[in-house]
């Protein structure tokens, strides 16, 4: 019985986690394969129609806008956001008073929930009323019906997105940047080195994990966007700004077509796998 | 000379910083400020950016426009036992992972960390499915047909979050990095398996209860797309979900409205001025995936 109860107590202390794993990821991500390939829509028991759903998806128009703008959304927020957080983190990271003050201002925007960020906006770009639309016109520029334009309303999604996400580059930028050995610089400086070029020979080289490991964090964040679409625009207008995962949640929660909505996420799937692993690749790659 | 240049350079730093400290924090002034603007102020067209008369009185109006006692409500149950469930599950997991040998030991862990790689959305139309059909809740029969399961519970909001592979990680991280004659030490004295994780490691577990607890917290408080699949009656709505039906219900109230948006993130901007250096090492913790 003793033997029984050491051998068997490992798996006990695994046992919700892994049964949970097992019933709420794995399982589901079989069944999601599976539900794919059939014509399921809750109504009748799903009907196997093997890659019709895929043929359908690559040659549904929105879908495929959605593709675009997800990647429109993924480019205009991953860029800027590193960008700026780097640069935050630069200049937080010279020896100045009041670090936690500058460091909380950039970050908060980070602990709020995409809904009331979206809410803050909402007012902000709001056409009428909002504070953006009467700077404009105080400086004498047109005012603009932000979201429901068809050209400005993924870019302002973008913006906002950016607004979410800088302040978490910021911190891992920042951390990235204390772990330079001072040393390096010094050496630099005994060289001769100035400023620019300290920043381009030494802190770009030994800060490239850190900018590899958030390229694909905020890579992957920004391909699962749906909160702040869902508030901000609903998709529209005439789905200028619907994501992949808007498409889901469309096609699964609201026409109930779970077997087509199931193709469109495998598609997010080996999208978001792809950028994974050819991220991987050129990372290692430089590494060696 | 050389001593003005730095000091001009300092002050030139100091202007940079103030000027994106403030472009970053301006929507949330202004979010805050409009908060507690009278109606009157929006119908007038001209647009200040402090209130006019500063009405205090938005907050209550605005709490009392829906049922936000029963939000709050669900969102504190949730976000509670989520919490402290999976920190259990996870250091127990992870100390299981680090500390002990069984078969299957590192397969099983590669295939939990392989779960990291899918992307929530990816599996919500069968997770949705399974909640629905949970035998004998909800009105389901043995075979989970019939009734709606786990769908408007807490239970469909809480048991998937228990289990996360990040939070075995890091937890299987710390503990490697323990001594081992710890454990062979506490084994002399007659300490069992268990016994070491209650007496030995979980109190030594302040940092990963920290960093994950905070990172568990903000990901549960500020979820949407769950209470949005697997919820749809009223009295189940959490805060988030609370808060875009507000929009809809009251979209020309934008004074009540920003109330209630800083109501409900209120909790988390608290929670992070008091442990703000947890919250940026939990924020680093999560670059230990990488």
């Amino acid at each position: 019985m003793r033997k029984l109860y050491h051998t068997s107590l490992p798996y006990l202390m695994i046992f919700p986690n892994v049964f949970i794993y097992v019933v709420f990821i794995l399982l589901p991500l079989v069944w999601v394969c599976y539900l794919s390939l059939t014509d399921y829509n809750v109504l009748s028991p799903g009907k196997w129609v093997g890659l019709e759903n895929y043929t359908m998806m690559l040659a549904d128009d929105i879908y495929l806008k959605a593709v675009r703008n997800t990647i429109f959304y993924w480019v205009g927020t991953t860029l800027p956001t590193m960008f700026l957080g780097l640069l935050i983190a630069v200049l937080l990271n010279s020896k100045i008073r009041g670090l936690a003050v500058f460091r909380a201002a950039v970050y908060l925007p980070g602990i709020m929930s995409s809904i009331a960020v979206a809410l803050t906006w909402l007012w902000l770009l709001n056409p009428t009323q909002g504070p953006i639309n009467h700077f404009l016109d105080w400086i004498g520029l047109p005012s603009l019906d932000w979201l429901q334009n068809m050209k400005a309303a993924l870019p302002a999604v973008t913006v906002v997105g950016t607004w979410m996400g800088v302040g978490f580059a910021m911190i891992i930028y920042l951390s990235g940047l204390q772990g330079i050995p001072d040393h390096l610089y010094e050496a630099a400086s005994i060289d001769g080195a100035a400023g620019v070029r300290k920043f381009v020979s030494i802190t770009i080289p030994m800060l490239k994990p850190v900018t590899f490991f958030l390229f694909v964090t905020v890579t992957i964040r920004s391909f699962q966007v749906f909160d702040l679409v869902y508030v901000l625009t609903g998709g529209g207008p005439v789905n200028s700004t619907t994501t992949i995962v808007n498409e889901v949640f469309k096609a699964g929660f609201q026409e109930y077509r779970m077997g087509y909505a199931s193709s469109l996420a495998i598609s997010l799937l080996l999208i978001t796998m792809l950028i994974t692993l050819i991220n991987y690749k050129f990372g290692s790659k430089q590494d060696a | 000379m050389a001593l003005q240049a730095n000091q001009m350079k300092k002050w030139l730093l100091y202007a940079v910083l103030i000027f994106i400290s403030m472009a970053m924090v301006l929507p949330l002034l202004i979010m805050i400020f409009t908060a507690l603007k009278g109606d009157a102020e929006f119908s007038s067209g001209v647009n200040t950016f402090f209130p006019k008369e500063w009405k205090f009185t938005n907050f209550i109006l605005a709490l009392q426009a829906t049922n936000w006692a029963v939000y709050f409500k669900n969102s504190l149950i949730v976000t509670a036992i989520t919490v402290a469930g999976s920190l259990f599950f996870n250091t127990l997991s992870g100390y299981a992972f680090a500390r002990l040998s069984f078969k299957g030991r590192d397969l099983i862990f590669i295939a939990l960390l392989l779960g990291l790689m899918v992307p929530a959305q990816v599996t919500i139309i069968p997770q949705f499915m399974i909640m629905k059909s949970i035998p004998l809740f909800g009105g389901n029969d043995i075979w989970g047909n019939g009734g709606n399961g786990w769908l408007d519970t807490y239970a469909a909001l809480i048991i998937p979050e228990l289990s996360g592979a990040f939070g075995i990680f890091f937890a299987r991280q710390f503990y490697l990095s323990f001594p081992k004659e710890l454990d062979d030490a506490a084994g002399i004295d007659g300490c069992g398996v268990l016994a070491r994780y209650f007496k030995i490691y979980l109190p030594m577990s302040g940092p990963v209860i920290a960093s994950l607890g905070i990172l568990k917290t903000v990901a549960v408080w500020n979820d949407f797309f769950h209470p949005l699949v697997f919820t749809t009656k009223e009295a189940m709505r959490t805060v988030q979900l609370g808060l875009s039906v507000f929009q809809g219900q009251f979209s020309v109230a934008y004074n009540l409205q920003m109330a209630a948006t800083l109501v409900v993130s209120l909790p988390l901007i608290i929670m992070f001025f008091v442990f703000q250096k947890y919250f940026v090492q939990s924020m680093l913790s999560s670059s230990v995936k990488g």
